[in-house]
């Protein structure tokens, strides 16, 4: 293998779990490695991991604390080009996500991106059609950035090691990034750290054996087990278009917790699948949720067709009510 | 102020499809392609639905789409997406599809705009999806600012508002659930969206027929184009389906709550 | 997430020249001929009356999400479309394959569940008894040959709904005519007697155009209400159906059934119940079933005889071990020229089987609705280069003139009678079949003056089961919630359908897995009970147990009407001409089937 750059970015001054998995992977290559590091606390973030590293790079300061294009973009060019190596291992954050194209594209670089797997022949791993098709790939183009999707790798040890150059990086921008903004029920339902993910499906909306439909009560029971549980509340992409079609079915449901097709792909251990048929669509947005179960009153439904661990054929209203008593 | 809106966005097969891959060692392509029903892209979607919010509220606001894919299949896409904004359309007849190369694409995208007779980068706004359905790198959009030179860019898009001194306030998801909100003084800016805020526009045949004037034309004029390929693929294939579930069927709620609540705790 | 209201645009009317109604195979025959004809130099100075100085506006509005989600058989003759397109290579079109073989096969009943009259059971009998020497197997008898009628040798296979891609693309690429998907037409737009263009659905804009060309199927709401606005001419009725149900199945790898096999079969999983397989390229089948109208069952239904069907021996052998694919299903009108409602009128014409253009002696339609929208284009071309307007008399004279002068006039003629004799039974049934292919029609069995109507499940089930189990049956089914028909095809032995949840799946996976059946949220229910006391009398609920889609469903509990769920309507309209009230209003709307490979 190649030599390699390790590139990171600092969250509130420290490295998230997603740069340890990067480092993981680049050491165990075992290829000679860079490490380069952009953002608030960058130098003694990158000292903190250098152990083991050729050259060390830092980009901080206060025009390169924000995330935001242009500052990342000038950071991550000059890290690259300082360390001359031809390949490229940065998480896939949002941030990084928005940033490193622009870059290769600057650089005359190739970039792939959601790589899960990275082999010591540079025959890389990634998901095509929504995680509907995996493939393996390699390319002869240098330099080659590679964002390595968190959650697929184990994590690092960190290992000290020198301190860094820091680079001096000017930029100028027209961005400037405010703050952040709370969630919209104003209490936090998405927990990407949680064990458990529970998704709630389109039949909690529907008529119920007794002909009736019964929202309020489908909201209390999911509300009620997601604090209770302090698990991290996902849907379907069919109950969140009713949502969003003005209609008041389940209004604390968001695109935000569409999981599947055109939503997200959560990596909990755990995953609990209540009222929703188990479709390749809404599937595809499981492939990192190790262990899943589903409660669905049809025995034949997508879940029950080695979609899920275990599918429990029976009545989600009836179980949750029990569930909550338990909890 | 009026905004110059370009929206890129390619087709994706209908997401309902049964997707299969078939791999001739060289090019992977998916079983059948011809026969599947394409949409546009579902972000590329969402963004052009905001192109056409934002440009409904600033009168003389242009909203014109590019986008690279098979001629005839985009013509027939184009009668589901034209009947709900207007809208006008600069084709580049071409290959669509998961296993295109990325780098070409944006190129190809970015000449077309930068030989846009009418730009105006001034008031340059260059949306697109968050990332596609079909390749799902996310990477074109930020490669076609870079080739137009527009460094403020944005990714995960889910709002747009313009402030009265015209600057743009932009919210991006980031990790967590959140929103990350900046602030970008003037345009020209990317912003790659997400599904935005808005809900699809309903159907509105004036509209699709207007909108035909000028995209019947344009994709007729349509050059053809083709994508070197730099990847080199070694394998392609559906993922192993390895669970072997458990049906379990006739147990009372209440037991199947303990088994639950126990397989949670572990 | 709030829904913008302030931005509708005034929904104010279209004008164009020519509007059409769904896009079938007719409407595809109507807009190549007319796209094809009006880039001809003779007709460069045809312009627009809607848009003077651009050509002329062709629109055509489609019901369904997408041209691509049509659903029949297909095997055809291809007469007409070769005709317009000598050069047709099916290879250009995915699943079209070259007829290379084709069979008529009787199959027999493996478990003595069906309800074969005596003459069959003895007919099944000395097949068996026979065997060796008839060449019976797999409890199949493929008959020596294929009636000249039925033949379709010289012919192709198609998918339909690749059929109609292609042709849409086609069509819109001259960039001469537009189709509308996921627009469906609610009604034509009448004055004074004459059609002035369509409503649309959606928000009730008005589409206007000189000519209304209404291709909307058989149970299309605009050719409908043209009947009900102008009446039947008189002797015609639409009185025969039936309801077409197919899979499409990825053939297990060992199959050995070529490309271009095409096998009739009549016999199973009733006697009433005739059946198709085709072998498209790829180890790709369509196979269906027809459940026709004169099939006096009530509690008639589609989709379990169709699992039944596919698991019968002489088919099994071949499909075990496949994959479904897609799943979809249709009315046929049937009645042919009986039912043939007023082809032209002052500002419209009917194309297409709701034309009565479909032949059940041949059991063809695609080719038929094809060349009618050859015909009238031809018309329609004719009419614009001399300056002439579209008046019931000069539609006659171009149109339906042609019509009556064509083979398509002939061979219904020849159909007409064809099937008098299932309005008796089975054996005249076939026998008139047979007199009437074999004579070119000049002999048929005659028409019985009252009409067979649906029988009381007692009577129909008289020798078979008790009233008492008929009892438990209702009750049984009414508890369970599971429709009445599967619990007496159980009782009468049926044997059970094991799923293996790749090619027998439940019915709900089948819209799911196989038709992808959607269902667009901003509109109302397009199936409406009328009166619910109409629905409260009712005994046999056939509406319940013959919808495609079991989207029409008892409620436990209510005020007698069947509920429905938008959901899983896959607008077959068989709910439409199986209540034997007419109690059931069945509009136009989108959504439905979203498989491309029907």
């Amino acid at each position: 293998m190649e030599k390699v750059l390790v590139l990171l970015h600092t969250v509130d001054g420290g490295l998230p779990a997603a740069a340890m998995e990067t480092l993981g992977l680049a050491r165990r290559l075992d290829a000679p490695w860079d490490l380069g590091v952009i953002g608030a606390g960058a130098a003694a973030a990158a000292q903190s991991v250098s152990g083991g590293a050729g050259k060390c790079f830092a980009v901080e300061g206060e025009l390169f604390a924000a995330s935001r294009y242009a500052t990342d973009a000038a950071a991550c060019e000059a890290v690259i080009r300082a360390s001359g190596a031809p390949v490229v291992l940065a998480p896939d954050t949002l941030r990084f996500h928005r940033a490193l194209p622009g870059v290769a594209e600057r650089l005359g670089a190739a970039i792939d991106t959601h790589v899960v797997a990275v082999s010591g022949d540079g025959t890389i791993e990634r998901w095509f059609y929504r995680q509907r098709i995996e493939a393996e790939l390699k390319r002869s183009q240098r330099p080659w950035i590679l964002l390595i999707e968190p959650g697929s790798q184990p994590a690092a040890e960190a290992a000290p090691g020198a301190a860094p150059e820091r680079l001096e990086v000017a930029c100028e921008t027209r961005t400037s990034v405010e703050g952040f903004s709370t969630p919209v029920t104003g209490e936090q339902t998405i927990r990407p750290d949680a064990p458990l993910l529970f998704v709630a499906g389109a039949g909690w909306t529907k008529k119920q054996k007794d002909g009736a439909v019964h929202l309020e009560e489908a909201a209390q029971l999911i509300l009620d087990f997601v604090r209770k549980s302090q698990c991290s509340l996902g849907s379907s992409k069919s109950l969140v278009d009713l949502s969003s079609e003005g209609q008041p079915v389940l209004p604390f449901l968001t695109h935000l917790h569409q999981v599947g097709q055109t939503g997200s792909s959560p990596r909990h251990k755990k995953g609990l699948a209540t009222c929703c048929h188990g479709e390749e669509p809404h599937v595809v947005g499981w492939r990192f949720i190790k262990e899943r179960r589903a409660i669905n009153l049809d025995p034949n439904c997508g879940w029950a067709r080695g979609k899920a661990d275990v599918v429990y054929v029976a009545d989600a209203f009836e179980v949750m009510r029990e569930l909550l008593r338990l909890l | 102020m009026s905004y110059q809106i370009v929206v890129c966005g390619g087709l994706a097969p209908d997401p309902l499809q049964t997707l299969e891959p078939v791999f001739d060692t060289v090019k992977p392509s998916l079983r059948n392609e011809l026969m599947l029903p394409a949409v546009f892209d579902p972000w590329a979607a969402h963004a052009l639905y905001e192109a056409g919010h934002l440009a409904r509220q600033h009168p003389g606001t242009l909203v014109r789409v590019v986008s690279l894919a098979p001629k005839a299949k985009l013509q027939q896409v184009m009668m589901t997406v034209a009947q709900k904004l207007p809208f006008e359309l600069a084709a580049l007849d071409g290959p669509a599809g998961g296993f295109t190369d990325a780098a070409a694409t944006a190129e190809a995208l970015a000449a077309a705009i930068a030989a846009m007779p009418d730009l105006d980068r001034s008031r340059l706004l260059l949306f697109g999806g968050w990332e596609s359905a079909t390749r799902g790198a996310g990477v074109v959009m930020q490669r076609v600012a870079e080739r137009l030179g527009i460094r403020e860019q944005f990714l995960a898009v889910d709002e747009l508002v313009v402030e009265p001194d015209g600057a743009l306030l932009i919210k991006e998801r980031v990790e967590g659930g959140r929103h990350q909100i900046s602030r970008c003084a003037s345009p020209p800016a990317m912003l790659a969206w997400a599904t935005g805020s808005l809900p699809e526009p309903p159907n509105h045949p004036q509209t699709g027929m207007a909108n035909m004037r000028v995209i019947l034309p344009a994709l007729q004029k349509a050059r053809p184009v083709s994508l070197a390929q730099t990847a080199e693929f070694v394998r392609v294939a559906l993922p192993a389906a390895v669970r072997q579930t458990r049906i379990v069927k006739d147990v009372s709620a209440a037991e199947i709550a303990r088994e639950i609540a126990e397989w949670i705790r572990q | 997430m709030e829904k913008d209201n302030r931005e509708q645009p005034e929904a104010a009317p279209l004008d164009a020249d020519i509007v059409c109604t769904g896009f079938g195979p007719a409407t595809a025959g109507f807009l190549w001929t007319l796209t094809r004809g009006l880039q001809q130099p003779e007709m460069a100075a045809v312009e627009s009356k809607a848009m003077p100085g651009l050509p002329p506006q062709v629109l055509c509005y489609e019901r369904a999400d997408d041209i691509s989600f049509g659903v029949s058989g297909v095997v055809t003759r291809a007469r007409a479309i070769r005709a317009s397109i000598p050069d047709l290579d099916p290879a250009a079109i995915p699943l079209a394959a070259r007829v290379s073989e084709e069979k008529l096969i009787y199959l027999l009943d493996p478990h003595g569940a069906t309800r074969r009259p005596a003459w069959m059971r003895l007919a099944d009998q000395l097949c068996r008894a026979f065997s060796f020497l008839l060449r019976v197997e797999h409890e199949g008898l493929a008959l020596p040959w294929v009636p000249a009628f039925l033949h379709k040798g010289d012919g192709f296979i198609f998918s339909l709904g690749q059929f109609l891609q292609w042709t849409g693309q086609q069509v819109m690429m001259t960039g001469l005519a537009q189709i509308w998907p996921g627009t469906p037409a609610a009604a034509p737009l009448i004055r004074d007697g004459r059609v002035e263009g369509v409503r649309l659905a959606s928000d009730g804009s008005e589409v206007r155009a000189a000519l209304t060309v209404v291709g909307d199927g058989p149970v299309g709401a605009v050719s409908r209400q043209l009947d009900e606005a102008f009446g039947m001419p008189a002797g015609r009725r639409r009185d025969e159906w039936a309801v077409g149900m197919k899979m499409v199945v990825d053939l297990p790898e060992r199959c050995t059934l070529r490309e271009g096999t095409v096998w009739h079969t009549i016999g199973y999983p009733e006697p009433e119940i005739f059946g198709f397989l085709y072998v498209h390229p790829d180890r790709i089948a369509s196979v269906g079933i027809f459940v026709p109208s004169w099939m006096d069952s009530p509690v008639r239904t589609s989709y379990r005889y169709l699992q039944h069907f596919v698991r019968h021996p002489y088919l099994w052998r071949h499909l075990e071990g496949g994959r479904l694919r897609s799943w979809g299903a249709k009315s046929l009108l049937e009645s042919g020229r009986r039912g043939e409602p007023y082809l032209a009128g002052d500002g419209y014409a009917r194309i297409g089987e709701c034309s009565g253009s479909t032949n059940v002696l041949t059991g063809s339609g695609v080719d038929e609705a094809w060349l009618t929208g050859v015909q009238l284009a031809e018309a329609v071309l004719e009419l614009l280069a001399e300056g002439k307007p579209f008046t019931r008399e000069n539609l006659e004279a171009r149109y339906v003139a042609r019509r009556r002068a064509s083979w398509l006039e002939r061979e219904s003629q020849a159909a007409e009678r064809a099937r008098n004799g299932f309005q008796w039974g089975l054996l005249p049934g076939f026998a008139g079949m047979a007199l009437a292919g074999l004579t070119g029609g000049r002999l048929a069995w005659p028409r019985r003056r009252e009409e067979r109507g649906i029988r009381r499940i007692e009577e129909y089930y008289a020798g078979r089961l008790s009233r008492s189990q008929i009892e438990r049956a209702r009750a049984a089914a009414d508890a369970e919630g599971r429709p009445l028909h599967d619990v007496l095809m159980d009782l009468c032995g049926w044997p059970k359908i094991e799923y293996d949840g790749r090619l027998l799946v439940s019915h709900q996976d089948a819209l799911l897995m196989g038709g992808k059946v959607q269902a667009p949220a901003e509109f109302p229910d397009h199936v409406v009970f009328r009166s619910p006391a109409l629905c409260r009398s009712c005994e046999t609920r056939l509406c319940i147990e013959i919808c495609s889609g079991e989207a029409i469903h008892a409620v436990a509990g209510g005020d007698g009407t069947p509920g429905f769920d938008r959901e899983k309507c896959v607008h077959c309209g068989a709910c439409l001409w199986n209540c034997p009230a007419g109690n059931i209003e069945f509009c136009a709307a989108p959504g439905g089937l979203h498989s491309a490979e029907n």
